[in-house]
């Protein structure tokens, strides 16, 4: 047993002797120059560009400043140091240092967004200063033509839970940037890049001594760039129709789901969340009555107003329950037991066929011909529309938007608690059905294609297909021709979206939508065809007033705008 | 009775103080060193050891004057407590992610498994000399590991690795002592080493081969030699399933043994950063205070876990040299008291404190170089630590008692 003891005795013995004695010039060396830091190189992000290749968002270097607790000297001369050169307030760079602060090896973030200028500045007192190292990092710089900011979304730093809800085999470290929202989120895992990492062997001071033998540096790898499907001149042109308004307007191609341009107002300016805005104009953006954050696009609900009148139209048409020569007298009201349903002319339109119900947007043909079917069979023809369901569109978040059922209104009111006036209202897209304007581009999209459309997109369509609806040729042409006079005929509800530009074709329909929040949303859908290209509108007012005098101006110089374009030829060629 | 207690303390194997007193103040100048050069005001690592210095030697005074009968009758009282204790923690707040300390709303927590090392050795060494066991049979080895296992796996729970380590290693020291037959202890390591050679295909086979060899020596019935051969085995080829539900600390630390480099900036960074310090050290050390890699803070826990690592930076291989002699004349002594002890039960606990001692020595330094995985272990009279340094005196108590001649 005593043999053992000096056994395990002399083994330690001789370890100790092999590593203090016989490799002493090795461990020697090590430690006189060897203080292994590991530093991450960040990957520029890929850039976002529009459908002609013009950058949406891009990098610019900056530079990054941090301090290294261990080897600060004296903190206050050193923040003195910083803030004389660079302009920064010590009072910042200490908070920062409490914020960032994780131990006294790693590098704690002083202050981001430093130009090469207030760097060059300060590596003059590099003499003055200990501990204080800086490293470069590509920050987005935004097309400064248009915002975008709802569909580009924005970076966010990541917070520590967030990195523990992602799993073990994340590369992201604390204060990393990390697609929040928008395409920057949806697109993240291309858009990244790889991180790379170098090890740098640093003297008692902080200052870079050479690499470690053995430890090659892994280069970054940048992210992908990432082609959409925006247009920057269409959607600088909407932007700028609806700056100063609440509202919505959509471009897109019918026959690809491509949008052109995706435009929710007020929107805010996308460098907010670069750190290079402060925090007044941040604190301005949240307080906004407006909400300048929401997508309107996606997650905003309106009801539908007229533009519903398609989908019962279509339903009637197929189940043949209507013939579209039959005419009914509308007094500009309609009575239906104890209650009266307006007309929106209070006039009323006289003998009306269900050509100038729609053209005219008659509302007392509707009242009457809805109750020839039931609840839960206008919701399956709404359902074939895509209203009730998502649009699956390539961003993060969309609303599924209401469209009631039977089940639905039992739910809501009990059996007994709703009644067949409640169907009145729903004819024209009124009462409980609530849609997104995104729902409102799909519609407009497979009206145009009688069905035929794809899912709508900004950079690719994913595994998802619209599926064709069930609708005769019939009934699809009928409500074209409809939609057509609505443009073109004198009484015509959209006729003021025109542009009058020869071989172009304009089909459309209006929207007023009441709402309890006062003046009604107007609405505008339409599409146009010159030389077998198409494109598709959707405009929304909130609060607006009538679609077809506020909304249908903005739609005509989305039109001109396009098929005028030198720039539509040079695509096509 | 004064004049007992003086006959009883210089009747004591007081020679066994040398070697710990020598260790004793390379310790407390080494962590002089670490709390002078960093600037640490008072109370640190330095000023806390040195008080609870005091209640050390106080309750080794106690253990020496106490009767052994007293020892012996009450032992399986205080083994009874003891249970209970490290049982305590779980109901109090984690600490560092584990559940080893009470806290007793003093400004520092105690941890009962430290105490628990040799509460574990007098209650084993009592049911050793109590029974006269038939130890030359497999079935007289079941208790003893019984009383051994209760605590371990509580400690293991907690999750203290290297604790519950040290807490099952004497059983076989003791075992053996006893007369157990070594074929029997070799049978209970023998799933432990089938599991860890399970890693590497060429060590499990050499493996597989010692233990057929081994297994045919001894002349085991045929039924039983092929069922326990092929047990082992067994449990070499499953352990790569159960591997995956260890805790990934513990799997890290594990392979970090095997390749340090792998990740320099977690597990392995101790490794490769205690290695530095000691092999930049030299035959002489950097001299005290100078140790670029304790005072810039690059070598962890360096109060405690890694304090040889320190010793070895700041006064070489010479220093560390002197120190391992210190330990072996300390475990060698214990051992020799021991053999003379002519009472069982005294040398059963001698030999149960001497291997405690053995295992950290071993563990501790082993896991500095690099040799084994990082497992969390002080050093005896060297580390700080409050609680360990209570227990490593109430053991040298023990052994002034148990070593010496017959008064009682």
């Amino acid at each position: 047993m005593i043999g053992v003891v000096v056994l395990v005795h002399s083994v330690l013995a001789f370890r100790f002797f092999q590593l203090q004695v016989l490799d002493f010039d090795i461990y020697n060396q090590r430690a006189e120059s060897n203080r292994i830091r590991a530093m991450s190189i960040p990957a520029p992000r890929g850039l976002i560009l529009d459908r002609h290749g013009e950058i949406i968002v891009d990098n610019y270097p900056t530079y990054i400043l941090y301090g290294i607790g261990a080897e600060i000297i004296n903190k206050k001369h050193n923040y003195n140091v910083i803030s004389q050169s660079t302009g920064i307030d010590t009072t910042v760079l200490k908070k920062n240092y409490q914020n960032y602060y994780r131990n006294r090896f790693v590098p704690t973030r002083l202050a981001k967004d430093l130009t090469i200028n207030q760097l060059s500045r300060l590596e003059e007192e590099k003499n003055e200063l200990s501990g204080i190292i800086y490293k470069q990092f590509p920050e987005r710089i935004y097309n400064q033509k248009i915002h975008a900011s709802h569909v580009l979304g924005y970076l966010k730093e990541i917070d520590r839970q967030s990195i523990e809800k992602l799993g073990e085999d994340n590369q992201y470290e604390y204060g990393d940037l990390i697609g929040w929202s928008g395409i920057e989120k949806n697109y993240e895992s291309s858009l990244r890049g790889k991180k790379g990492v170098t090890y740098y062997q640093v003297d008692a001071f902080g200052r870079e001594a050479g690499k470690i033998f053995g430890q090659e540096s892994i280069l970054p790898y940048p992210g992908k760039n990432t082609t959409t499907t925006l247009d920057v001149s269409l959607q600088q042109l909407l932007e700028t129709e609806l700056r100063g308004r609440r509202g919505v307007g959509i471009v897109s191609r019918p026959e690809t789901g491509g949008i052109l341009a995706y435009v929710s107002a007020p929107n805010y300016n996308p460098d907010l969340f670069t750190g290079l805005i402060s925090n007044s104009d941040w604190q301005s953006v949240i307080a906004d009555t407006n909400r300048p954050l929401l997508d309107r696009v996606a997650n905003g609900l309106y009801p539908p107003g007229s533009i519903f009148k398609m989908v019962v139209a279509i339903a009637l048409l197929e189940k043949k329950i209507i013939n579209p020569q039959d005419e009914i007298f509308c007094a500009g009201s309609y009575d239906f037991y104890d209650r009266s349903f307006g007309c929106w002319k209070p006039n009323g339109h006289g003998n009306t066929n269900l050509e100038q119900a729609i053209v005219q947007s008659c509302d007392v043909y509707f009242y009457q011909v809805i109750q020839k079917i039931k609840l839960d069979e206008l919701a399956e023809a709404a359902n074939q529309f895509g209203f009730g369901l998502e649009t699956y569109i390539d961003l993060p978040s969309e609303m599924k938007g209401i469209m009631p059922t039977q089940e639905f209104m039992n739910r809501l009111y009990g059996r007994w608690g709703w009644s067949q006036g409640a169907l009145l209202n729903m004819a024209i897209g009124q009462g409980e059905i609530l849609v997104t304007p995104l729902q409102m581009a799909r519609y407009i999209n497979m009206l145009a294609t009688k069905g035929k459309t794809r899912t709508l997109h900004i950079v690719q369509n994913k595994n998802h297909n619209i599926p064709e609806p069930n609708i005769s040729n019939r009934s699809w042409n009928l409500i074209q021709k409809y939609m057509s006079k609505v443009v073109t005929a004198p009484q015509g509800t959209g006729r003021r979206s025109n542009p009058k530009i020869p071989g172009l074709k304009i089909w459309g329909k209006t929207g007023t939508a009441e709402n309890p929040h006062g003046e009604p949303h107007a609405w505008y859908i339409a599409y146009g065809e010159k030389d077998g290209e198409m494109i598709s509108v959707v405009i929304l007012l909130e609060n607006g007033g009538h679609g077809g005098e506020v909304a249908t101006p903005l739609a005509r110089n989305v039109f001109k705008h396009y098929f005028n374009s030198n720039r539509t030829k040079l695509a096509k060629n | 009775m004064l004049r007992d207690f003086r006959k009883k303390i210089l009747k004591s194997p007081i020679s066994v103080l040398l070697p710990v007193s020598g260790l004793i103040i390379l310790g407390l100048s080494t962590l002089f060193s670490i709390t002078a050069t960093q600037g640490q005001t008072p109370p640190n690592a330095l000023s806390k050891q040195i008080i609870f210095m005091i209640p050390a030697l106080i309750l080794m005074s106690i253990i020496l004057l106490t009767p052994r009968r007293i020892i012996h009758k009450y032992i399986y009282l205080i083994y009874g407590c003891i249970l209970i204790a490290v049982t305590l923690p779980f109901f109090g707040e984690k600490i560092a992610g584990t559940y080893r300390w009470i806290n007793f709303g003093l400004p520092f927590g105690l941890q009962p498994s430290e105490i628990a090392k040799w509460v574990i050795v007098i209650a084993l060494a009592r049911y050793l000399s109590d029974h006269n066991l038939k130890i030359k049979n497999i079935d007289a080895i079941v208790v003893p590991f019984l009383i051994v296992l209760f605590p371990t796996m509580i400690v293991l729970n907690q999750p203290d690795l290297g604790t519950a380590f040290v807490m099952i290693i004497p059983v076989f020291t003791m075992l053996f002592w006893a007369g157990s037959r070594p074929i029997h202890l070799f049978l209970i390591i023998a799933p432990f080493l089938s599991v860890f050679t399970a890693f590497d295909i060429l060590v499990f086979s050499i493996w597989a081969a010692i233990m057929a060899v081994v297994i045919f020596l001894s002349r085991l019935k045929l039924w039983h030699a092929l069922g326990l051969y092929f047990s082992n085995i067994f449990l070499g080829l499953i352990f790569p399933l159960m591997w995956g539900s260890l805790r990934s600390y513990q799997q890290n630390r594990l392979l970090s043994l095997f390749n340090p480099e792998l990740d320099p900036l977690g597990v392995g960074y101790q490794i490769i950063q205690s290695k530095i310090a000691l092999g930049s050290g030299g035959f002489m050390g950097k001299g005290w205070g100078q140790g670029t890699q304790t005072h810039l803070k690059f070598l962890p826990v360096q109060e405690s876990d890694f304090i040889v690592s320190v010793i070895g930076e700041e006064l070489g291989f010479l220093t560390l040299l002197i120190m391992l002699v210190l330990f072996s004349w300390l475990i060698i002594k214990i051992i020799r008291l021991a053999l003379d002890t002519t009472d069982r039960f005294s040398s059963l606990v001698l030999v149960g404190i001497s291997t405690i001692f053995l295992t950290h020595v071993f563990v501790n330094c082993a896991m500095t170089v690099g040799m084994i995985p990082v497992k969390g272990l002080p050093l005896p009279f060297i580390s700080y630590g409050g609680s360990f340094l209570l227990s490593c005196f109430m053991m040298v108590g023990f052994v002034l008692n148990f070593g010496r001649e017959k008064l009682d």
